[in-house]
């Protein structure tokens, strides 16, 4: 029946050959307009897990708390001192500038220049304070001695200015909608602009700029991810090279990688057409449907080169080769669109978006490789020797696959597969200590030596803030910080929290009204105690204005701010867990302690939503791919032979991932999805052959050895192919662009192998002959 | 605004009616015994015989043997002053008129008073013999206990009041007793710290320029001629000399009558919290802002160190010659 139809087609599209590739031709360049439009994009938004509970805390009290997305810009003298008229200039005018550049929050921006940074100092008939930098401040020795001494009677050292006064930071807090288009914020656009408009215009020899926060980082992989154009071009030519030298014809070569490029096209023209940017988490996804592309283009070129060396004409091979691969191909791309498709699973933006572009380009790979392909070729003259005395080159491939054959012996099977369950378990120790999460410090999508993180070391070095911050939110009535026992509460929760490995210091309502009491009582330490009296509560919380983001208007919601070691993952866990154990026995009715907020916050989130999605998605990828491969073979052993040597492979990359200390994040996630999906294709390409001659009655080996001589070169040639593609990305600017290109070739090498070594090794076995 | 005059405000709200102490026992749900016990708020350093023995916040103690190790104690309330006799008894005062003693060198301790309708913090507690001791604290708090602090009962030292309050209070005694209680327990200025002379007279300082002697084991107290308004927070004789020290650096030195007070010039405005003799013939001071001063005989004084953002409340010396501040960032060694 299949064959029918398939039969039916192949003699529709070549009869109509002319008129399919000018559609074919059409759609390329409306797609390629289309693509010419597409945008980078990076948005806070996708890269955390919405529905998590974590996040729906976050979003609840965002609006009164700020979010994660912040933007600290610290202002450095190059002397070790900002005493100075020149220096204090300079942070006015990046304090000014931040202030006016579309997307900050002015409510939020702070600096020794903003109105709410005043100092309050202990006189002996009450207070005595005011604005740090005063109003009439001038850069005077006068004036910038007066500013030294507010400077620490305002206690910001370490937070507004640098523990060793050599710089001062301005911060301020981003909106994630432009108020007054509605428009969500451009988050790269918004990077380049602090880029010129404060680190352009202000650094100088004596300046120095330092910007963190997501936007910049968002803004600084957009940029590494630019240099990924480089590698493509890479990657075509080290392509080419190999099809050519596979193909031994110029024209043989260009039309599969024109096909694949083709393919790559029509994947970026959709994603502007479906309304999608390009993120530079996705950026991957043009590599894997070009060399997808490719692999399966090096199948069709394989079977027209043979069935022209046999003696047919090019056009009558072309078809023939559609015919016959159409099947397996179609099964083999659509097993890795299932693979992607999974994805779609996982609740957080960026991995959905890449799911969805992957799923479209593979998709797109059916189209351009499958038929258009054969249908070009068909258009050419092929001239290959005629059979006649073989090649050395083929004496020597006829060799190998007479030793690769040997694998479906029994002898040699049960060698492979004790080896392959030795190596699955040495692999399952290691892949059962896989790291969740990001396990350097910085920003983990870049290289530790990289602008942004070398700034982060710099504020973190010389600051006492760091962006590892968690946020717990507590929960109560109205009014709840005017009762001494709420205030307790919080401040016993602060304190078994900052008791825990990881968290270096602490800060709450709590803990701010106690040194405010002691305020009121001559600056005493002894009176830093939560005053029972109503009176001196509110008066000592009276102090302290919601801007400093420790209460909410009417009180009823009070954060507690982790500042944390790091955000690995250990660290994390580890504090989460002390949070939810100390939680579950204070929580009550009238107050809660929820998770979070902060940086860290949502790192907590997307890690547990990493860890949890990651059985789902392995169960649904394995699904996927054993539906498709029962249908398609309609046989339970040739299924579980395929998916055999997938799950080992898997699973050793899962051990390689602890081995090279790479944690499974939201950039490292897919890989195994992906290396499934891809990766099943080898082991459907070599059974589709064996297949019908086993159930013929074939011996296994025989079978082995005319599935190698037919497709053998074309699997090998298409796992050098696929690992050459990701491989180049080693050499990224980005840090999450060279763990997926290093599990991506390691996935593409591992499984071509496990195809031609570990399956008939199993075929052996599963299909024994009767003595 | 003055402060003096919003605490009386909270502290009239509630009123002191106080009669017998209350006892309440610890939630036991968390453990007391946390890592960051020596590295939080500390208050006060005494000597246990040789060993050292810290106070400070959330009911913490801390015994120095090779390091800093906490032990448990009943209360979970601030510490702010530690007292040891000898080498075994020992006694620690807090808010919530919290007493609490020890037998044992400060390894256990026991809760001896604690209240919480009181709502005033002891700050600092004075033991003359095994069986006569003192606690005294805000607003004129003043506890004596004539049996090792089995029993406390509270004194007002009237004679410690301004002349106006002391004529204002006998008219609403007459007329308004609830508000004649009420009013008494705020009139006082806070009593910061009571020191024992080598001579055995004892000196009071605290609020609003007190600084008084009494001859009598704290019976009655006689103002001395001290004419700054400012609090007084700490007191130290050195030979024959009586310092008493506290707001805005205002340092004071008198001989032993205690007739006259001589200001000394320092170098730093910040509040001085605690003091010890350095050697025979200079002090170390501890304060807000993390100063350190080293004061000589001679009246001149030098800044050992500023541990900027931190507020230095106590000083000692183990027996090892090491020695030790305490405050915001808990106990650490002066590195000279």
């Amino acid at each position: 029946m299949l064959e029918k139809l398939v039969n039916g087609f192949e003699s529709f599209l070549f009869r109509n050959r002319a008129w399919v590739v000018s559609i074919f031709i059409l759609v390329t360049f409306f797609l390629g307009y289309q693509a010419s439009q597409l945008k980078m994009d990076a948005a806070f938004i996708k890269n955390i897990p919405l529905n998590h509970s974590y996040m729906q805390t976050y979003l609840k009290h965002q609006k009164d708390f700020g979010g994660a997305n912040s933007i600290m810009v610290a202002v450095e003298d190059t002397s070790g001192n900002i005493f100075n008229p020149n220096y204090f200039d300079t942070l006015k005018n990046v304090h000014d500038q931040l202030f006016f550049i579309p997307g900050v929050d002015r409510s939020q921006v702070k600096s020794l220049f903003s109105p709410s940074t005043r100092f309050t100092e202990v006189v002996e008939d009450g207070f005595a304070g005011g604005p740090v930098i005063p109003a009439d401040f001038a850069t005077t020795e006068t004036g910038l001695n007066t500013v030294r001494d507010n400077i620490e009677k305002a206690g910001i050292v370490g937070r507004l200015i640098a523990n060793d006064y050599s710089a001062a930071m301005v911060s301020a807090q981003l909106m994630d909608f432009d108020p007054q288009t509605g428009k969500p914020l451009d988050t790269i656009a918004f990077a380049a602009q602090l880029e010129k408009e404060l680190r352009g215009k202000y650094e100088t020899d004596k300046v120095k700029i330092h910007i963190i926060g997501f936007a910049k980082m968002a803004g600084d992989v957009a940029d590494g991810a630019k240099g990924v154009l480089l590698f493509f071009v890479i990657a075509i030519l080290v392509t080419a090279a190999m099809v050519y030298l596979f193909s031994k014809s110029i024209i043989l070569t260009l039309l599969p990688l024109i096909c694949s490029l083709t393919a790559v096209i029509w994947q970026l023209g959709l994603l502007t057409v479906i309304g999608f940017g390009l993120d530079p988490m996705s950026i991957l996804v043009p590599f894997l449907v070009f060399a997808i592309g490719v692999s399966h283009g090096v199948q069709i070129i394989n079977a027209v080169k043979r069935r022209v060396m046999d003696g047919q004409s090019t056009k009558a091979a072309s078809a023939s080769a559609f015919r016959s691969l159409l099947v397996p191909g179609g099964v083999a791309l659509l097993s890795d669109t299932v693979g992607f498709i999974t994805l779609l699973f996982i609740d957080i933006g960026i991995i959905r978006e890449l799911a969805i572009s992957a799923s479209l380009g593979v998709g797109v790979i059916i189209l351009t490789n499958l038929i258009l392909l054969p249908l070009v070729i068909s258009f050419t003259e092929i001239n290959v020797p005629p059979q006649g005395q073989p090649t050395s080159d083929e004496v020597r491939a006829e060799a190998i696959w007479r030793y690769l054959a040997k694998f479906a012996t029994p002898k040699y099977a049960i060698v492979v597969i004790i080896a392959t369950i030795a190596s699955y378990f040495a692999g399952l120790e290691k892949a059962n200590q896989m790291k969740i999460g990001d396990l350097q410090a910085g920003a983990p999508a870049l290289h530790q030596d990289s602008r942004y993180n070398l700034d982060t070391f710099f504020i973190t070095d010389h600051f006492s803030i760091t962006t590892d911050v968690m946020t717990v939110i507590v929960e109560a009535s109205p009014e709840a910080c005017t009762y001494h026992d709420v205030l307790t509460q919080i401040d016993e929760f602060e304190w078994l929290v900052r008791n825990t490995p990881g968290v270096e210091s602490t800060v709450s309502l709590a803990s701010v009204a106690k040194k405010v009491n002691a305020g009121f009582n001559e600056g005493n330490p002894r009176w830093e105690v939560l005053p029972r009296t109503t009176a001196s509560l509110v008066q000592a919380i009276g102090q302290i204005p919601t801007t400093s983001g420790l209460l909410n208007g009417d009180c009823s919601v009070m954060p507690v701010y982790l500042f944390m070691k790091d955000h690995k993952a250990e660290t994390i866990e580890t504090v989460v867990a002390k949070v939810k154990a100390v939680a579950a026995k204070m929580d009550n009715d009238k107050l809660q302690f929820k998770l979070a907020s902060g940086p860290v916050g949502v790192m907590a989130a997307t890690n547990e939503a990493v860890a949890e999605a990651q059985l789902p998605m392995m169960i649904y990828v394995y699904g996927a791919v054993f539906v498709l491969c029962l249908i398609s073979f309609k046989s339970f052993k040739a299924t579980v032979a395929v998916i055999i040597p997938l799950y080992v492979v898997s699973t050793l990359a899962q051990a390689l991932m602890t081995m090279l200390n790479i944690g499974l994040a939201v950039s490292t996630l897919p890989v195994i999805a992906l290396g499934v999906g891809i990766g099943v294709d080898y082991g459907i390409y070599i059974l589709s052959t064996m297949s019908s001659k086993l159930s013929n009655g074939m011996p296994v080996q025989q079978a082995y050895y005319e599935a190698l001589v037919e497709r053998g070169s074309a699997v090998i040639f298409t796992g050098l192919t696929l690992a050459i593609g990701v491989s180049t990305w080693f050499f990224s600017a980005l840090k999450f662009q060279m763990d997926m290109g290093i599990l991506l070739t390691f996935m593409f090498l591992v499984n071509m192998l496990g195809a031609i070594i570990i399956l008939p090794a199993l075929a052996a076995v599963f299909w024994r002959q009767p003595k | 605004m003055s402060f003096r005059i919003l605490q009386c405000v909270a502290a009239i709200s509630v009123g002191c009616l106080f009669s017998s102490p209350s006892f309440s026992a610890q939630s036991e749900r968390f453990p007391q015994i946390q890592p960051l016990a020596a590295s939080s708020l500390v208050l006060d350093i005494a000597h246990a015989g040789k060993q050292l023995v810290a106070v400070g916040e959330r009911g913490h103690v801390l015994v120095l043997n090779d390091k800093w190790q906490q032990v448990p104690t009943p209360t979970s309330v601030q510490l702010t002053k530690v007292f040891f006799l000898n080498e075994k008894l020992g006694w620690a005062v807090g808010h919530d008129a919290t007493i609490l003693h020890t037998q044992d060198g400060g390894q256990t301790w026991s809760l001896q008073m604690q209240s919480t309708e009181i709502e005033k913090p002891f700050l600092d507690v004075l033991f003359l013999n095994e069986q006569e001791g003192m606690a005294i604290g805000a607003y004129g708090l003043f506890y004596r206990t004539r049996d090792g602090g089995a029993n406390w009962t509270e004194e007002f030292h009237e004679e410690l009041l301004a002349e106006e309050d002391v004529s204002y209070l006998a008219e609403l005694k007459n007329s308004d007793q609830a508000a004649y209680l009420t009013e008494r327990a705020s009139l006082l200025p806070h009593f910061n710290r009571m020191i024992a002379l080598k001579d055995g007279r004892l000196l009071l300082v605290g609020e609003l320029g007190l600084v008084a002697m009494s001859a009598d084991k704290g019976q009655n107290f006689t103002r001395t001629g001290f004419d700054y308004d400012g609090s007084m927070f700490n007191a130290i004789q050195l030979q024959d000399a009586v310092y008493v020290m506290g707001l805005r650096g205002h340092v004071f030195k008198a001989d032993l009558s205690l007739a006259q007070w001589d200001e000394i010039d320092m170098p730093v405005k910040s509040s001085i919290n605690g003091v010890m003799a350095a050697s025979e013939t200079s002090l170390y001071l501890v304060g807000n802002a993390g100063i350190v001063i080293q004061l000589n005989q001679d009246d001149s004084s030098s800044i050992v160190t500023r541990r900027q953002g931190e507020n230095l409340v106590s000083i000692a010396k183990d027996n090892q010659g090491n020695v030790w501040l305490s405050g915001s960032q808990g106990l650490l060694t002066l590195k000279p």
